[in-house]
């Protein structure tokens, strides 16, 4: 149990050389998989979350942390069944036609990952048709859509009607993001949701696909 | 830099001997050699076939069809053709700024979103009469030097933002312009618009009007409009810069010096790929960096990392002997508060220091987002401050004053004596900073220094009219607009 405790801790730290030895021995030990991953490599990313968002920790440490935790799990995976292995849902996201802003994108791709979604990024400049094929092929809970430019951002209109066209709306949460982005904004071209920044993006995701 | 003749001893010297730098002439060949490994061993991803294709006859290795990796003779062959010195003109077609040497100009930021209206304090979306507003105060203020578009027009086909937003600057201000472009077609757009200013093409290559704004995509990415817009300024003698604008700790590395590395080997790859369309071509060594701050995740302006890296670009731009562009006057704060002042003042007397030559970004808000008009009349006080601390310590007779100290003599006043009449007004005289006593600014109004730039806005829109362009170029910019309008479709 205590080694349990253990890779939390070096989850946390940030320590995926650690992380990666000590899962290995767990799972040499005969730890059950999931243990593995709710009490050690989950839990010690949980605290992460709780201490980004007091301030407590910042974005490159929380990136490492998200690091240790997948190293760990992709040792773990191969022992679960895939519908056993816990996903908080797959989220497909992409910087709208035209935009080739990624930064803020990459910044909400991390951060959904370490919260444990399935994170499917479709890069930059992606046109709504792009957007329908993608959502065909991997068939997300969720589909993101960033956008930097007043004039890029119009397209996420397009892209919302091409889902309806293609009779795809509903079968996805449309949550959008961007400096020029408001709630209001997102109201207007029927989105799901809008988030400020990549923490926000991350709990919005949670909320709607629960 | 070495064959290009003097070798730079001083980063900046201004006046009678105000000399700053930030690099030692060993840190700047460091970093040279960093960013020269980068271009040979890790290259860049180059989407434009023509400037691919440029690249390889020249002698670079491509991979791919689009990655391109630079020998370092080519960065030494571009440095030695691109000019030490470009000029930008106005208007009326006097030389307005030399980019050269340790000389510094100012200018206003392209593309706020929002507008901090100085009359009903909203902060809302710009329309063309507020940019044309902000583009008139601009004009009066002595020490605004250029103006970039300031605001996105939230009342014209988004298509057309950028033409629009050209049409309003070069109505409202005798200034020389940067410019933001859209792509190729708006960039060529412009060039009409201020040839039929200038006269002709031929005469705006002579005397450009306007400097046109490109860059890569960091880290180590160059879109195919930012290559279009780079050969056709070329190709046009368009003055351009490629500055990189890196969000350290995410495009670029969160380091000063990895940051400088990596700028230096974009803005290197871009002058490549213009001197090698177009030798001799007008180009200026760019930079920019805002670096991501861990907590809230925004890219901030005028860090004191920012401003140490623009010291740091600057002292590169004079180790290559090419002109440099960067950044002044902007903040983070959400209203014109004491934050605001503090970044925007501490980044403006840097900059100056450190001889930048083209300084942007001046009354830029919320990183970026929001543009404030107080800061813009503030910012000019400010720039007058700096601008008499350039100048430095005059040491002739004259100055150093023996002779007025033996006439006033011990318990004199020098208030009565000819030597203060005759040099007082050499010093430097507030405008806006209020230097009452007590019970004279109280009769004043009690007015804090942003309720005297509101006051000053309201002056300068009331009392000055820039000098209008004749009826015949009028016609003309509308022309190139309604041809745009035409072919782009929309409303
Ligand atoms: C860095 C930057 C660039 C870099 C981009 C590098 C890269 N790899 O991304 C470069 C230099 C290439 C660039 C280019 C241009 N840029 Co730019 N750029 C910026 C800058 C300074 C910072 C953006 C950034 O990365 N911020 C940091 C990240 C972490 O924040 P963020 O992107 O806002 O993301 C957060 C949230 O918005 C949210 N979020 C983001 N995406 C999503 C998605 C979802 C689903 C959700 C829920 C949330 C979410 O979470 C993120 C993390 O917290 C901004 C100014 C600013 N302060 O925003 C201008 C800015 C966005 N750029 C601007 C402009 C005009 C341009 C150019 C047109 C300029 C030109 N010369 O041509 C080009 C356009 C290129 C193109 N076709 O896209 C304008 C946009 C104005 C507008 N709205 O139309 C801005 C506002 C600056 C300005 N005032 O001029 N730019």
């Amino acid at each position: 149990m205590s080694s349990l405790n253990d890779l939390a801790e070096l989850v946390i730290s940030g320590n995926y050389n650690g992380a990666k030895e000590l899962t290995q021995r767990l799972i040499d030990n005969g730890t059950e998989p999931l243990e593995i991953i709710n009490q050690g490599l989950m839990a010690g990313m949980n605290v992460v979350g709780v201490r980004f968002k007091a301030g407590d920790m910042f974005v490159p440490e929380v990136m490492m942390s998200a690091k240790a935790m997948s190293t760990g799990i992709e040792l773990v995976k191969p022992l679960i069944a895939d519908r056993d292995m816990p996903s908080a849902g797959t989220v497909l996201i992409g910087t709208v036609k035209g935009d080739l802003h990624d930064i803020g994108k990459k910044l909400v791709v991390m951060m959904m990952e370490s919260a444990g979604f399935k994170v499917i990024d479709l890069g930059v400049d992606i046109s709504p048709e792009a957007f329908v094929e993608a959502v065909k092929e991997h068939k997300p809970q969720a589909i993101g859509m960033s956008a930097l430019l007043t004039t890029t951002m119009l397209s996420m209109r397009d892209t919302i009607e091409a889902l309806e066209e293609e009779g795809l709306r509903d079968s996805v949460k449309i949550v959008i993001g961007g400096a020029p982005i408001s709630q209001s904004f997102a109201e207007e071209i029927g989105a799901d949701g809008y988030a400020p920044d990549a923490a926000a993006a991350t709990d919005l995701c949670k909320k709607l696909i629960a | 830099m070495y064959e290009r003749g003097i070798v730079m001893g001083v980063g900046s010297s201004h006046g009678n001997g105000l000399f700053f730098r930030t690099l030692t002439e060993k840190q700047a060949e460091e970093i040279h050699l960093a960013s020269c490994q980068i271009l040979e061993d890790t290259g860049m991803v180059i989407h434009h076939e023509e400037a691919v294709e440029l690249l390889r006859k020249a002698g670079a290795h491509v991979e791919n069809g689009n990655r391109v990796y630079f020998p370092s003779f080519l960065v030494k062959q571009a440095l030695q053709s691109a000019p030490s010195r470009v000029t930008l003109y106005n208007r009326n077609g006097d030389a307005a700024l030399h980019l050269e040497g340790s000389n510094v100009y100012f200018g206003t930021g392209s593309d706020t979103l929002n507008y901090l209206d100085p009359f009903t304090l909203e902060r809302r979306s710009w329309r063309q009469e507020d940019v044309a507003k902000a583009i008139r105060i601009c004009d009066k203020l002595p020490n605004i030097d250029f103006v970039m578009s300031m605001g996105l027009l939230s009342d014209v086909n988004p298509l057309m933002i950028n033409r629009e937003q050209y049409a309003i600057m070069v109505q409202n201000t005798e200034k020389p312009q940067v410019v933001i472009a859209e792509d190729g077609d708006t960039l060529k757009d412009i060039i009409e618009m201020a040839s039929s200013v200038r006269g002709g093409n031929d005469r705006l290559r002579q005397k450009p009007l306007f400097m046109i704004y490109t860059e890569p995509t960091s880290p180590l990415q160059h879109p195919k409009e930012s290559i279009e817009k780079l050969l056709i300024a070329a190709e046009y003698g368009v003055p351009s810069n490629f500055a990189c604008g890196g969000v350290a700790g995410a495009s670029v590395p969160t380091t000063v010096a990895g940051a400088l590395v990596q700028a230096n080997a974009e803005a290197l790859s871009g002058l490549v790929i213009h001197q090698l369309k177009a030798p001799g071509a007008p180009f200026v060594y760019g930079y920019g960096n805002s670096p991501l701050d861990m907590r809230t995740m925004q890219a901030v302006y005028g860090t004191p990392e920012a401003v140490l890296f623009q010291g740091g670009a600057v002292d590169l731009a004079h180790y290559y002997q090419l002109p440099s562009w960067g950044y002044a006057g902007c903040s983070n704060s959400k209203v014109c508060d004491e934050q605001a002042i503090m970044e925007s003042t501490m980044f403006t007397l840097m900059g100056a220091l450190q001889g930048c030559n083209i300084m942007h970004d001046v009354f830029y808000m919320e990183f970026g987002i929001t543009g404030s008009l107080e800061l813009l009349v503030i910012s000019n006080e400010v720039i007058g401050r700096t601008r008499r601390l350039l100048k430095g310590i005059d040491t002739d007779k004259e100055s150093l004053g023996v002779e007025s100290i033996m006439r006033v003599g011990p318990g004199g006043n020098f208030l009565g004596d000819d030597h203060t009449a005759k040099h007082f007004r050499q010093n430097w005289m507030p405008d806006l900073s209020d230097f009452n006593n007590y019970e004279n600014w109280t009769e004043n109004g009690s007015k804090t220094m942003v309720e005297r730039a509101r006051d000053r806005i309201k002056l300068i829109l009331e009392t000055h009219q820039p000098k209008p362009v004749s009826e015949e170029v009028k016609a003309q910019i509308n022309e190139v607009l309604r041809k745009a309008k035409e072919k782009l479709g929309g409303s």
